[in-house]
Formats: structure tokens, sequence, C-alpha cells
């Protein structure tokens, strides 16, 4: 990875600066933290913004729809006048959901900015390049590894289910009633690889030495992008946070 | 000089532990790449792309000066993850790894069974065939018993936990006269534009075995999805014994399937168990009588399992690719797929396996058989319906 | 204490709280089941408590995490009931393994083990839960509870004990259901398995697949 780029942990640890600050400040601190991500976004991530931004809204206008229902629709009123005992209005409610949904989609754009800016990264450079203990680096390997292996093992044991006839394509009583045999089949399944892996394929081999010799970092843990991004972030943290 | 080991024997004669043995031997490598039954084991599952699993292995400083195994072209395939290969496919990216890494020795433990005749013939011209390989070979392969310039190590059989009769298989069963499927303008693709299938026709008929032949990756198991209604077709019409079948929308109720991976199609933990769940998921479906628990008791006694309460997952691979046969040869539908039947079996084995899928036929069943054994296809009169530039050709 | 088959037990039940929901999806079942492994990363380890809590917490943060990056950014900050119920699962949940895994099943002590465990597992999860709901996200997060808790408000509660009471109202149930699922998927789990991680386990010693 070219030093002059910001480094994983440069980034993760501006993000994570950042989605304090959004959890901890209110709406003039969320405007600082808004406009560091829009500068962030458009000198680091540049074309992937809007990746980041298109996965972001996927993930946020659901949730934020559902919250317009519960608060503006049913409540009809914002939870300060509830707990003060006083009438409220749907006015007040819609203006309680934009900031919670305002505050939600900046943390979720912010990760996704970081997954934008790695996009052409795989997940053995990056957490590589992460600052972590090796036992850490394994067991997100290991992790995103075994939800790969659990969403082949479902693929098959959906199969396996409707070629005998249990579960069904479509919504149905059955499918509810064998739910369990599903969950029996995926655990198996996962549980009979990771068996012969631990068994034969990683004591024959030695391949956790290989897979510790491929996580080591070989490059600095922050470079020059990031001594300039991470001040930058305290300072605006404290700002946001100050300015609730 | 480079040792070539070939571990021969029948099934449960210690193929593997020989092979486990053979491994630590000082001589023989320090540390070996091994590739085992069936892709789960091929790859490291460390990964979760098709660069990383390559990086993992990938010896940067090319120590070992051997040629790249490059028999798919997996720069192109880097970002897909590697369990949405076919089972053949990462059976030859492991080999591309190893060929790539540090290792001096690579043992196989049945896994080239599962490539396709061109796939196989490259990976046993790679590990020593037509020119002399850089680093040790130890190889099972039941298809496979003796080799040129390799040397041959002969496991006996000494008694068996799973000695069974194969030959009382198909002995209760009584003649079945399955529909015929046929397969009209077929269309099918995943999403992503990958077409499998673009105006495909085929007519199965009862009372013949069918061969379903084509590369890795051609459509064979999209095509047994279909048929046990996994998938649903884009357009097209399926119809069995004359009549519409939809089985993505009803169910299916006339193919008993035997997965290429046999942990591919376990619905309990216990024999017991799966055998109960198929019976009632089938009960007032079927349209033949389901099979008893006497007839269910002696066809696993037939495949070497006295109980019905071992735990399926505790049993040798060998083992439950046997017990898989089971539910289809039960008789209780009249269809039956068998996915690559005779990877892991020995050579007794599979003519006792092609003898009852002949039987079978006899009896009016309808028989889809993949497979890449031609041997094993030769012991059997078939119809090949190969899968080829996204049509079915029969012949 | 992480030994590598431990490592893979975290992950595998990391994996298994986080692919429980895709399993929802397709067979379209109308609840969200989120800490079934971590419940059972506690009982598998039984009975080294120690492992058992730091494990199960462990895989239930792991499991927060990727679905907060991936489904809903709401759940990595419930890392404080995680906490609870990898706590309740290492002590409490775990001490019931010898009556999930008996052959045969004994009937009443299996459910009556899982009831007590499950409704006051759930109890703990709605106590811990609402004051997060409350704070973080003023009372409604994504899921469906936040009409029980829309309920309660209208009948004139104030916000935490609407939250608390809609907590009640789904968490015994939910939590019952995952200890059942736990407890199940332990009683199936071969034997092996159990005995690498609760063993300093051999990775040269081999098994006969052929």
């Amino acid at each position: 990875m070219p030093q002059a780029k910001i480094t994983p942990n440069g980034a993760v640890a501006f993000a994570l600066m950042l989605i304090g600050a959004t959890m901890a400040t209110g709406k003039h601190g969320l405007s600082i933290v808004a406009v560091l991500g829009i500068a962030f976004a458009t000198l680091e991530v540049r074309a992937g913004t809007v990746t980041a931004l298109k996965r972001s809204l996927v993930l946020v206008l659901p949730l934020a729809a559902f919250m317009l229902l519960v608060w503006v629709v049913i409540v009809g009123r914002a939870p300060a006048d509830i707990a003060a005992g006083s009438v409220g209005s749907r006015d007040t409610a819609l203006l309680y959901v934009a900031l919670i949904c305002t505050r939600l989609f900046l943390v979720v754009f912010l990760i996704q900015l970081i997954v934008a800016c790695f996009a052409n990264s795989t997940p053995l450079r990056f957490i590589g390049a992460l600052r972590v203990p090796m036992t850490v680096k394994r067991l997100l390997m290991f992790t995103l590894s075994l939800v790969e292996t659990f969403r082949h093992a479902i693929d098959r044991a959906y199969t396996a289910l409707i070629a005998c006839g249990l579960i069904s394509r479509r919504r149905s009583v059955r499918n509810f009633v064998n739910g369990w045999v599903l969950v029996q089949t995926v655990w198996l399944t996962a549980i009979t690889i990771v068996l012969g892996r631990l068994r034969d394929k990683w004591p024959i081999e030695d391949t956790l030495g290989l897979l510790d010799h491929a996580l080591r970092p070989t490059a600095r843990s922050l470079s020059c992008r990031d001594l300039v991004w991470l001040p930058i972030a305290v300072v605006a943290t404290i700002a946001a946070v100050a300015a609730r | 000089m480079y040792r070539r080991e070939l571990i021969t024997g029948p099934n449960f004669s210690g193929r593997s532990r020989a092979l486990r043995t053979l491994l630590r031997e000082p001589d023989f490598a320090l540390r070996s790449f091994f590739v085992g039954p069936y892709a789960e084991a091929a790859l490291s599952g460390l990964s979760s792309t098709l660069s990383d699993e390559i990086a993992i292995y990938r010896d940067e400083d090319a120590t070992a000066s051997r040629p790249v195994f490059w028999p798919v072209d997996f720069a192109a395939l880097a970002d897909r993850k590697p369990q949405t290969l076919s089972g053949g496919e990462q059976i030859l990216l492991a080999l591309h790894c190893f060929s790539q890494s540090k290792y001096r020795a690579i043992a196989i433990d049945t896994a080239l069974e599962q490539l396709d005749g061109k796939n196989r013939a490259l990976a046993l011209d790679y590990l020593g065939g037509s020119r002399e390989p850089e680093f040790n070979v130890a190889l099972i392969d039941n298809r496979i018993d003796a080799l040129p310039s390799w040397s041959r190590r002969e496991q006996r059989a000494e008694g068996s936990a799973y000695a069974g009769d194969l030959s009382a298989l198909t002995g209760e069963l009584v003649p079945h006269r399955a529909g015929a499927i046929v397969i009209h303008n077929l269309h099918f693709g995943y999403r992503r534009g990958r077409t499998i299938f673009q105006g495909a026709n085929a007519t199965l008929e009862p009372g013949v075995a069918h061969r379903l032949q084509g590369p890795n990756g051609a459509g064979k198991t999209t095509l047994l999805k279909i048929l046990v209604g996994v998938l649903s077709p884009a357009s097209g019409r399926i119809l069995l014994n004359g009549v519409r079948y939809e089985p993505a929308r009803s169910g299916n109720r006339a193919i008993a399937l035997a997965a290429q991976n046999p942990d591919h199609q376990w619905c309990g933990a216990t024999l017991r168990e799966d055998i109960s769940r198929r019976r009632s998921a089938l009960a007032g479906r079927a349209a033949a009588p389901l099979p008893s628990d006497e007839r269910i008791v002696s066809l696993s006694r037939a495949l070497g399992f006295p109980s019905l309460d071992l735990h399926l997952y505790e049993l040798p691979l060998a083992a439950r690719k046997r017990l898989s046969w089971l539910w289809p040869f039960s008789g209780a539908l009249p269809w039956i797929m068998l996915d690559e039947p005779t990877i892991g079996q020995d050579r007794e084995t599979r003519l006792k396996l092609a003898d009852a899928i002949r039987r079978l036929c006899s009896l009016g069943y309808g028989i889809i058989v993949v497979t890449h054994d031609d041997d094993f296809a030769a012991e059997i009169s078939h119809r090949t319906l190969a899968i080829e530039a996204m049509q079915i050709r029969t012949s | 204490m992480l030994t590598t088959p431990r490592l893979i037990a975290i992950a595998l039940c990391a994996a298994l709280n986080f692919s429980i929901g895709s399993i929802v999806y397709l067979i379209k079942l109308p609840i969200y089941l989120d800490s079934i492994g971590t419940i059972l990363c506690a009982v598998l380890l039984y009975p080294d408590r120690r492992a058992a809590f730091i494990c199960a917490w462990i895989s239930g943060a792991l499991s927060l995490l990727l679905s907060g990056l991936l489904i809903n950014p709401f759940v990595p900050w419930f890392e404080l009931t995680d906490v609870a119920i990898a706590l309740f699962s290492a002590f409490v949940i775990a001490t019931g393994a010898e009556t999930f895994r008996a052959r045969p099943i004994r009937p009443v002590a299996f459910t009556t083990t899982i009831l007590l465990f499950g409704i006051s597992l759930g109890v703990i999860a709605a106590l811990v839960s609402a004051p997060i709901v409350v704070y973080l996200f003023g009372g409604v997060t994504g899921s469906g509870s936040a009409f029980v808790v829309a309920f309660f408000l209208k009948t004139g509660q104030q916000l935490l004990s609407a939250a608390i009471l809609s907590g009640l109202t789904a968490e015994p149930i939910d939590k019952t259901l995952q200890v059942l699922v736990a407890a199940l998927l332990f009683r199936a789990t071969p034997n092996d398995f159990i005995v690498m991680l609760r063993t300093s386990y051999d990775l040269a010693a081999g098994k006969d697949n052929t």
C-alpha cells in the first residue's frame, strides 16, 4: 500500500473518533462531523463516495421510514414532550426523528466511506495492515471466512431440505415448523467442515503459520496522510462535543 | 530424487491413516500441502476472496522454482469467494495455490476424482506424468491402481466396521413405472448475467439410466436443482408423466437426490432422524407407499450400518457417502438422481453400485447420474445428456 | 485460553449469530434470533466458566460488529446487552449442559430448564437494553418492538418504563426460543468438536476418513 494514502489504522481511528462525536453531540455538533466527513469523502474516497452514499441510504432510509411511522404517525409527539407531560406535536416528533436519523446516517456513512476507501484492497491486506494483536487478526479472518462458509452451508442445506420436501421456496407453515431443521443442518455442515480443517489440513500444512506470515504488517502503522487527518479529527471531535 | 507414492486398497483399510504416516516420514517433507476429499477440504478456509486464498500460499521469494498450475484463469476470478466456485474449480484452485507455494510435497486424498476428464488429466500430468516433478507426491485415488514410475503402497482390509452387502440394496424393491420427464425450451440464468440454459430441451425416459455430462461449472448441478425445485426456471416447461411439473411451487415429490458431498443432503443428526423427517415430509403426498421401518433397517445393514442411531457427522466420509444412497434406493420416489456417486468408493463398491442401478432401471425407475468416471459409466447402459453451450444434447 | 479450536468456536458462533438472520429471511419467520451463537459458545466451553464467558462475549461482539456494518446500524450499541447475555450464559445456562445432551432426552427436565433459563435471560436482556434504547435512540430502534413501545407510550407510560415493558413483553419469548435452539444445536454437535474445545487438542492426531 503506497505510504501517501491513508492507512487502515488511520482510517479506523478517524472513523471511530467521528462516530463517537456523532453519538455524543447535538445538532450543531453534527454539522461539524458532516463537514469533516464530506471533506474526507472528497479528498480520500472520491468516486467511491457515490457507492458509500447509496449503501448508506439503502441501510438508513427503511429505518427512517419506520421511525417516522412510529413517532410521527402513531405516537404523535417527541420523547421530551412525553417526559415533560406536555401535549407535544407531530412537528416536534418529526424534528426528533430527523435528528436521530441524521445521527444514524452519519455513522453509517462514515463506515461506508472507510469501506469504499479500501475497496481495492482485500480483507487479508486490510486486516494485515491493522496494528492489533495477531490473535485479533486471526479471529477477524476466521470470522469473515466462516461467514462465507455459513452462507455456503445455508445454500446447501436449503437445497437439501427442499429436495426432500421439508421446506419450500415460498412462505408456508411447513417452513415455520421445519425452520429448526435448517438451522441444525447448517450448523452441522459448518462444524464438519471446520473439524476437517482442524484435524487434517491445518496441522499437515501448518496453514495457520502461513496465515500469520501473510498477516504481518509490511508498512508503517501511520502514513503522512494519517498524520494530517487524525489531528483534524481530534479537533473536530472536541468542537462537536463542546457544541452540544 | 523426488518421491511419488500411490496408496491403494479398499475402503476402510486405513489408506488415509497410511497417508498421514507417510507425511510424517522425515525424508518425505517437513510440511506438505494437503488436498482432502471434497471441495471444502481442499482450500484453507481462511480467506473470503480468491486473491486472498492465493496470497496466503504464495511464496514471495519463489524458492520452489516450478511451473505454475493454471488450468483456469483465476486472475479473472480474483474477487470471487472461494466457496462460490464449483467443487472441481475449488480443487483446481488448491492445486494452483500449491504450485505457487513453498511446499516441497503435496498429499491428495481422493480429491482428483471430482475433476472432469480434461482437468483430471492436466492435474495428473502436473503431479508427475510427462515430466519429473520437483516435489514429493502422495496420492489416494480409487480410480487408479498403478501409475508408471510411482511407488505403490497397498493397504489391506482387515475386517471393517462398515462391511455390508451392497448386492442386497435393491432386493426388496418392486417394479415401479416412473413417468417420463420432458424438458421443453428451458431458460435459466443466475443474477449478474450468467446464463446457464437457453432454450434447452431433453426427454428422460424411465427404465433407462441417463448420464449428465459437462465440464466443471457447466450447469449440471443447476439442472439438478431445477428438477428438485430449489431453482425456478425463467421460462420453459417441465412435464412429468405428461403433466406440468413445477417443483419450485408444489414441492419435490418425484426425485430422490444423493448429493455429491453427502453432508449436503442430510436433514438430521442421525439416520433415524433424517429418514423420519423425509417420510413425514412426503406423508400423504407421495404417489407410492413410503418405505417401512423394516425396509430402512434392511437397507442400512446392506450399506454396512447396523444402527440407525449413529451420529452421521461422526462417521468416516466414505461411510457417509454410502449412507447417502439409502433414501434414493429405498424406492420412496420414482426418480433417482445420483451426483458423483462413486467419489471415494473403491472398485468393488463401484461395481456393486452399477449393478444396483441396472436393477433399478429394470424395475422401471428413472435414473440420472452425474459422473466424471467413464469406467463406471461404461458399466451401465445409459443415454448421455451433455450440457454444452447452454443446451442439453442427448446421445 | 484462546486455543485455535476456541478461536474457531468464537468465529463459528459469531457467524451463526450473523447468519441466522439470513435463515430467518429464507424461511420467512416473523422473529429475529441474534444471540443463539453467544449462548451456544458458552455451553460448548462449560465447565470452564471464565473461558465460556470470554469466548461467548467475543463471539457476540463480533456478530454485533458485522451486523452493524452490513445490516442494522443500531445493533453494535447493544454491546452491554451482549455482555449480560454472555455472563448469564456462561454462569447459569451452561450448567444445563448435561441436561441438554442427555440421551435419551429427559422431557420434563429439558423443558423446565429451557423455560427457566430463557425467561430469566429475557428479563435480564430487557432490563439491560431498555436504558440503551431510551438514552441512545429515544426509545425506538429498527425492530418490531418499537410498536410495543409506542403502544405503552400511548397508554401514558414514560419512555423508560415503556421500553422496559416492551422488552419484558418480547424478550422472554425471543430468548426462550434462542436458549431452546442453542440447546438443541449443542445436543446435535459432534463429540469430537466438544472434546477439542474442552481439552488441549493435539492437532497432529488424525482420523481415518476413507
